[in-house]
C-alpha cells in the first residue's frame, strides 16, 4: 500500500467540502452556488472511495458512482432552472429570488 | 308440509316485491289484487301444510332448515321454518283473516293516492307475522317480531301528511322497541346458559331459577309490549291514526295476537318461571278491567273498538299465563273473526259517512246501512259472549281455567266475570249510539252509499264471510265436551292440569258470564239507548277514564319531559358553548401561530442553506458527545 495514508484523503476531501459549502453560502450567483454544491458532492465521493481503498470493500465505490448519477441529475434540474430564469429575464442572483419570503 | 309452509311464507314476500319493482308500470288495481293474491295464495300454503301435518301420525311437526344463517364458534343458527300445530294454527288465522282484511282494503282504500305503497306494506306486515309464527327458532321469530314492529310502524304513518298519524307511528314504534329489547335480553342469557336458540334445546334446558325468571321476564316484556297491555298499552289506541283496514289487521290476525302466541310457543320457559307466568296472568287480569272501563267513555267508534281488543287480550294472556295455552290460543282465534269484523263494519260506517269516527254523531246509521248493523250485531253479541256467538265457547273456558289455582285465582276470576259485564256494557253502549233509532240530521247530510250498496263487493263479501265466522266460529270447541283445538295443540302446549277446570266449574262459570254480559247488555240499554237511567255524572271517574288512567300523562312526566330538558340542557349549555364554539376558536389559534412562525420564511436561499448547515453541525455534535 504505497502513497498518502487515509488522512491526507480526509483532509482534502474535507477542505473541498469546506469551500464547497462557503461557496452555497457566501456567493449569491446561481450558476456558483450549483458549482459548489457539485464541490461538495465530489468531496463526498472523494472520502467514499479513499474509505473504500483502505477497507478494501468496493461498496464505497458503488457508493460514489451513486452519487455521480444523482449529481449529474441535480445539475440537469438546477441548469434547467438557471435557463427558465434566464429566458424571463430575472436575475441570477439569489437574494433577489424571495418571493416565498413568508 | 315443509312446501307449504315455505310458500305461505314466501307468497306475501313475493307480492311486496313484486309490486315494489313494477311501481307505477301497474295500475293501482293490479298492486291491490297482486297483493290481495299474494295473501290468499299464502293461505293455501298454510291449508297445505294443515293437511299434511294432520296426515303424519303424532302430528309433532318438522323444522326445514334452509341453510346455517349464522354461525360463530359452536353457536349455529339456521334460517328455519317450523312446522308444528300451534305454527299451522297461526299461519290460517294469520293468511286467512289477514287475507279478508287485504281484499276489503280494495274497496276501502279506493282512491287513495298512494294504494301501491299501502299493498306493499300490507302483504309486508302478513309476511312478517307469517315470519314470527313459522320461525323455526327463537331468532328467526325474534326476526319477525322486529318486521312486525317495522311493518306496523310503516303502516299506522301511512298518512304521512297528518301529523298526528305520524306520532303515533313513532310511539308505537318505541314501545315495541322496548318490548323487543328485553326480548333479545333474554335471549342472551338462554345463549349464555344453553349456548342454543333452538326450540327443542332451550326448552328442555334446565336453568336456574333466577336465569329462568329472568328469561321470562324478558319475553313477557316483549310479549306485553307487542299486546299492548299495562304498562306498555299506550300506542294501541294511538295506532288508530292508520287506515281502518290496518287497524283490523293489527288488532284481529297480526301483531297484538304475537304476544299470546309467544306465551304458548315458549310455555316450557314459563313454566319454569311460574311466578312470572302468574305475573302474565295478572297483567292480562288488570288490562282487561283497565281496558274495559277506558272503553266507556270513548267517543271515536274506532278506539272503543281498539280498548276492547285490549281487554280480549288481555283475556288470553289470563288463559295463557294460568296454563290453559289452548284456551288463549282459541280465544285468540275467536277474537281474530270478531274483532276483523268489527273493525270492518265499523270501517264500512266511516267509509259511507265521509271519514267521521264521532259516535255521538252517528245515532240511526241502522236505518240507512242494514247490512252493516246485523253484521256488526253479529260481531258485538260474539265480543260479548253471548251464545251460540264464537266469544262465548272462548271467553268461558278462560275464565273458569283460573279457579284451581289457587287464592289469586279467585282475583283472576273477579276480573275476568267484571270484564264480562264491562264487555256487554261498552259494546252496547257504541251499539245503540250507532245503529238502532231514526238516523240523526248528520247521517241523513252526509252519508253516501256505493252505487246503491253500502260499500264496493270487495268490503262487502270480506265483512259477510267474517260475520258468518264469528257465528259459526266457535263450534269447533266446546269444553270440556268436545275439544278438537285443546288435542291439536297439545303436542306443543299441553294445558297444565291446575288449568282444566271441573265440569261444574265450567257450567256454571258459563252461566254466570253470560247472565253478567247480558246485564251488561241491558244497563248499556237502559242508559243509552231508553235513557231511563241518567248516565252517571260523577266528574272525577269520568276524568280519570278520559284521561285513560293518566297513563299518557305519566309517562310524559318520566320519560319524556326529563328526555327533552336534558336535550335542551345539552344543546343550551354544552353544544352551543363547547361543540359549536370551539370550530372557529380553533381556526383563530391556528392563524395566530401561523402568523408567528412566518417570519421564519425569509425567502433568501442562503439563510436556508445556513440553517441546514447549523442543524448538520448541530447533529455532528451531538453525536460527537454522545459517544
Amino acid at each position: 500500500m504505497d502513497g498518502p495514508g487515509i488522512a491526507w484523503y480526509i483532509a482534502v476531501a474535507a477542505v473541498l467540502f469546506g469551500i464547497g459549502a462557503l461557496g452555497v453560502l457566501i456567493r449569491r450567483n446561481t450558476l456558483v452556488v450549483l458549482l459548489s454544491l457539485e464541490l461538495m458532492l465530489n468531496a463526498g465521493n472523494l472520502a467514499l472511495i479513499a474509505f473504500s481503498r483502505h477497507f478494501h470493500n468496493g461498496a464505497g465505490q458503488i457508493f460514489a458512482l451513486a452519487v455521480m448519477a444523482i449529481a449529474a441529475s441535480e445539475v440537469c434540474v438546477g441548469l434547467g432552472l438557471v435557463v427558465a430564469l434566464n429566458r424571463r429575464r430575472l436575475s441570477l442572483d439569489v437574494d433577489r429570488l424571495s418571493e416565498l419570503r413568508g | 308440509m315443509t312446501g307449504g309452509s315455505w310458500l305461505c311464507l314466501l307468497a306475501p314476500l313475493g307480492g311486496t316485491i313484486v309490486i315494489t319493482l313494477l311501481g307505477t308500470r301497474i295500475s293501482r288495481v293490479a298492486a291491490a289484487w297482486i297483493a290481495t293474491v299474494s295473501v290468499f295464495v299464502a293461505f293455501g300454503g298454510a291449508v297445505w301444510a294443515f293437511f299434511s301435518l294432520r296426515s303424519q301420525t303424532g302430528h309433532h311437526g318438522e323444522i326445514t332448515t334452509a341453510w346455517t344463517w349464522l354461525q360463530s364458534g359452536s353457536f349455529k343458527v339456521g334460517l328455519e321454518l317450523l312446522v308444528d300445530p300451534l305454527s299451522t294454527m297461526m299461519m290460517l288465522i294469520v293468511s286467512g283473516v289477514g287475507g279478508l282484511i287485504v281484499l276489503y282494503s280494495i274497496g276501502y282504500m279506493d282512491g287513495d293516492d298512494e294504494e301501491r305503497r299501502y299493498f306493499a306494506y300490507i302483504s309486508f306486515f302478513v309476511f312478517s307475522m307469517l315470519l314470527l309464527v313459522e320461525g323455526g327458532n327463537l331468532l328467526m321469530l325474534l326476526v319477525g317480531w322486529g318486521l312486525v314492529g317495522l311493518s306496523s310502524y310503516l303502516l299506522i304513518g301511512f298518512w304521512h301528511d297528518r301529523p298526528s298519524a305520524v306520532q303515533a307511528a313513532k310511539k308505537a314504534f318505541v314501545m315495541n322497541a322496548l318490548g323487543d329489547a328485553t326480548m333479545a335480553l333474554a335471549f342472551f342469557i338462554l345463549i349464555a346458559h344453553t349456548n342454543s336458540l333452538s326450540f327443542a334445546t332451550t326448552f328442555n334446558a334446565h336453568l336456574s331459577s333466577t336465569a329462568a325468571n329472568f328469561v321470562a321476564l324478558g319475553l313477557l316484556g316483549g310479549a306485553v309490549a307487542k299486546s299492548a297491555q299495562i304498562p306498555l298499552q299506550t300506542w294501541l289506541p294511538d295506532a288508530m291514526e292508520g287506515p281502518t283496514p290496518v287497524s283490523a289487521l293489527i288488532h284481529a290476525a297480526t301483531m297484538v295476537t304475537a304476544g299470546v302466541y309467544l306465551i304458548a310457543r315458549t310455555n316450557p320457559l314459563f313454566e319454569q318461571a311460574r311466578t312470572i307466568e302468574l305475573l302474565a296472568a295478572g297483567t292480562g287480569a288488570l288490562t282487561l278491567l283497565v281496558a274495559g272501563l277506558i272503553a266507556l267513555v270513548q267517543t271515536d267508534i274506532k278506539k272503543v273498538i281498539a280498548y276492547s281488543t285490549m281487554s280480549q287480550i288481555g283475556y288470553m294472556f289470563l288463559g295463557a299465563g294460568v296454563g290453559g295455552y289452548a284456551n288463549g290460543m282459541f280465544h285468540l282465534m275467536t277474537h281474530a273473526f270478531f274483532k276483523a269484523l268489527l273493525f270492518m263494519t265499523a270501517g264500512l260506517a266511516i267509509h259511507a259517512l265521509a271519514n267521521e269516527q264521532d259516535i255521538r254523531k252517528m245515532r240511526g246509521l241502522g236505518k240507512v246501512m242494514p247490512f252493516t248493523k246485523w253484521c256488526f250485531l253479529a260481531g258485538a253479541l260474539a265480543l260479548v259472549g253471548v251464545p251460540p256467538f264464537a266469544g262465548f265457547f272462548s271467553k268461558d273456558p278462560i275464565i273458569a281455567s283460573t279457579l284451581n289455582i289457587g287464592w289469586y285465582g279467585y282475583v283472576f276470576y273477579a276480573c275476568g266475570i267484571a270484564g264480562a259485564f264491562l264487555t256487554g256494557l261498552y259494546t252496547f253502549r257504541l251499539w245503540f249510539l250507532v245503529f238502532p233509532g231514526e238516523p240523526s240530521p248528520f247521517v241523513r247530510e252526509h252519508y253516501h252509499d256505493h252505487y246503491g250498496r253500502e260499500g264496493a263487493w270487495t268490503m262487502l263479501v270480506p265483512v259477510a264471510i267474517l260475520a258468518v265466522l264469528a257465528t259459526v266460529g266457535g263450534w269447533i270447541q266446546f269444553p270440556p265436551h268436545w275439544e278438537p283445538i285443546t288435542h291439536w295443540l297439545a303436542p306443543v302446549a299441553p294445558s297444565l292440569a291446575d288449568a282444566v277446570p271441573s265440569s261444574t266449574q265450567e257450567t256454571v262459570t258459563s252461566v254466570v258470564t253470560v247472565l253478567v254480559g247480558l246485564a251488561g247488555i241491558a244497563v248499556a240499554w237502559a242508559v243509552y239507548s231508553e235513557r231511563r237511567i241518567a248516565i252517571p255524572a260523577a266528574p272525577t271517574v269520568r276524568r280519570v277514564l278520559e284521561n285513560k288512567f293518566y297513563f299518557d300523562w305519566l309517562y310524559d312526566r318520566i320519560f319524556y319531559e326529563p328526555a327533552v330538558a336534558t336535550a335542551t340542557f345539552l344543546r343550551r349549555d354544552f353544544e352551543d358553548p363547547v361543540i359549536l364554539q370551539s370550530g372557529p376558536d380553533l381556526g383563530e389559534a391556528t392563524i395566530e401561530t401561523g402568523g408567528l412562525v412566518r417570519r421564519l420564511q425569509t425567502g433568501l436561499l442562503r439563510t436556508y442553506v445556513l440553517f441546514i448547515a447549523a442543524g448538520a453541525a448541530a447533529v455532528v455534535l451531538a453525536f460527537l458527545i454522545a459517544r
